[in-house]
């Protein structure tokens, strides 16, 4: 029953999403090879891009992410090698082409006993996203391989998913009314690159890849990246921290 | 944050209390006869029944504006009726079902109110013309039918009256003052209750004070509980805010920051002067006077208090929002 309810959900989603836009998801799943798989069975090669942003609403609802808390992609920032240059600040500003002073990545500097370390807060993507939740509109929604992402033209601009974000992750861009917040550089990463603050980050503080690369899953097993404050219970898939004890 | 809910929000919120309270009396008055001695055309009932279509209406509006595509791309609003999981989405299906239905209430009790006005409409000719649709208004059952839709717009009111709260009280550890608990152990938002006692305290400001002093009614006449009600609203607000203080400021972390901020902090003066003083204290005192002396008071000074009743619902509302402070990171 439910699956049905999603999958009208997701169809008038779909027609909706036809006539708002949504061109940045599109591209991005243009490039995906399993969604492409995913519509062959259902449409011909003619209307795919279409058919493939259809697949990719179909699994919006955050319900569907917590029946798989791993995700396709793991960020593991590493405090301890972290200055707190805000290279991965500027970085995000630039790559994502924002307006001055906005950055999806926010530097927050930790004093402990006198010692001072500094926390770099972005988008955690939690597999259990308030933002998502608290959103009228769908317009941030799950990804299936773990991605929170949000579409900017779907977005009323409420400002709820502002508030509920524990994180504070969320950027409101007032020229463009919307809400935003990182969608690790998808764009980027689809091409084979790294995200922007991965890529400017001068001291390999920030170590970015699939779940299944040799690199990253050789820190992941080690077991110090941890996912920060999980006590909000949101669940963070993507990133984790290595923090000095 | 730079962008942040302020004035506007509150005064939504403030609206949306209002409207909510003041339709809750008037569905009160109506159905409660027994107690409500003012058998028919009930004054207090009609200011009831009228007000929140057009409040809560000015309310959405607001709302609107405040969103940042509500002026840009109006037509991405529909989308607000979408996802469920959000209380912005049940609010926004609450608010489309209640100012159609609270409007047809105001229409239906004014000509409850005024039979002339309803035999001078089923005489217009262009009425008397469309003859199915004039016999259907001959055999029109109007206060039948005034009391089921008073029914559906009073339970849709008290719906309004706790999604405001719940609205802001759901975003959980994110903002950890707006969903501070009863009681620790219980997790029940304390805020969805207290915006309820004050809806119904601007509720009756705005109808039973206004009438009684502007339209020289005595609803007190017909209806000699009615300052121990009022009284009793006053005190359980005032409870609940102390409760929401007092819990937000023993859990310690940023909830405490904002109980500070309110108790002694930025927000004090506007707290301690308006919420408590013209909010509490002031209506407890006269409420009180009202239930234990027989004579009616100054129409004055009932009317001044009234006002500063509304005013007090709207510094609490803004005092909240603006008190929120995230979760320290």
């Amino acid at each position: 029953m439910a699956s049905i309810r999603r999958k009208v959900y997701g169809l008038g989603l779909f027609i909706l999403a036809k006539f708002t836009g949504g061109k940045k998801e599109l591209q991005i799943m243009k490039n995906l090879e399993i969604s492409r798989r995913k519509f062959m069975g259902l449409t011909l090669a003619g209307g795919g891009a279409l058919a493939t942003t259809g697949s990719s609403l179909f699994n919006l609802t955050p319900e569907t992410a917590k029946e798989s808390s791993s995700a396709d992609y793991a960020m593991i920032i590493d405090t301890t090698k972290c200055v707190g240059c805000g290279a991965c600040v500027t970085a995000c500003t630039m790559v994502n082409d924002l307006p001055e002073n906005k950055s999806y990545v926010q530097r927050i500097v930790k004093v402990d006993e006198g010692k001072t370390w500094f926390l770099m807060m972005s988008c955690q993507h939690c597999a259990n996203p308030p933002c998502a939740t608290v959103c009228p509109t769908n317009a941030t929604y799950i990804r299936p391989d773990g991605v929170v992402m949000t579409d900017r033209k779907l977005c009323v601009g409420c400002k709820y998913c502002m508030y509920a974000c524990p994180y504070e992750a969320r950027v409101y861009l007032r020229e463009e009314g919307v809400a935003d917040k990182c969608w690790l550089c998808m764009n980027r990463v689809l091409q084979g690159k790294d995200p922007g603050c991965v890529f400017a980050c001068l001291f390999g503080a920030r170590i970015f890849g699939k779940t299944d690369d040799p690199e990253v899953s050789k820190v992941l097993a080690s077991g110090k990246a941890k996912p920060l404050y999980p006590e909000f219970g949101t669940n963070p898939a993507i990133v984790t921290y290595i923090i000095e004890s | 944050m730079q962008e942040e809910w302020g004035w506007i929000i509150a005064i939504y919120l403030f609206l949306g209390g209002l409207g909510a309270g003041a339709c809750m009396v008037a569905v009160f008055m109506e159905f409660f006869r027994k107690i409500n001695q003012c058998v028919s055309s009930c004054p207090v009932t009609l200011v009831g029944a009228t007000l929140p279509g057009p409040i809560l209406a000015i309310g959405t509006l607001l709302l609107i504006f405040d969103l940042g595509q509500g002026l840009q791309k109006p037509w991405l609003i529909i989308n607000l009726y979408t996802h469920f999981s959000s209380v912005m989405t049940w609010g926004t299906w609450i608010l489309t079902l209640f100012i159609p239905i609270s409007m047809v209430y105001g229409f239906l009790e004014v000509m409850d109110f005024k039979s002339e006005a309803w035999d001078w409409l089923k005489s217009r000719s262009w009425i008397v013309k469309m003859g199915k649709f004039h016999s259907f208004l001959e055999n029109f059952q109007l206060k039948r039918t005034k009391q089921g839709i008073a029914l559906v717009s009073g339970v849709l009111a008290l719906g309004v009256a706790l999604y405001t709260g719940l609205l802001i009280s759901i975003v959980g550890p994110a903002v950890p003052f707006w969903s501070t608990p009863v009681i620790p152990a219980l997790p029940i938002p304390i805020l969805p209750l207290l915006f309820l006692t004050s809806a119904l305290s601007s509720g009756l400001a705005i109808t039973v004070d206004f009438v009684d002093s502007v339209l020289n009614h005595d609803s007190h006449e017909h209806m000699s509980r009615l300052p121990y009600y009022h009284l009793a609203v006053i005190l359980v607000e005032g409870l609940f805010l102390g409760l929401l203080l007092f819990n937000a400021n023993s859990s310690g972390g940023a909830a405490a920051q904002s109980a500070e901020a309110i108790i002694s902090g930025p927000y004090s003066i506007l707290f301690w002067l308006f919420v408590v003083g013209l909010g509490i204290i002031v209506p407890a005192v006269i409420h009180g006077m009202q239930s234990s002396r027989k004579k009616r008071l100054n129409d004055n000074i009932c009317l001044a208090n009234a006002v500063g009743v509304l005013f007090s619902s709207l510094t609490m509302r803004f005092v909240i929002v603006a008190a929120g402070i995230h979760a320290i990171l």
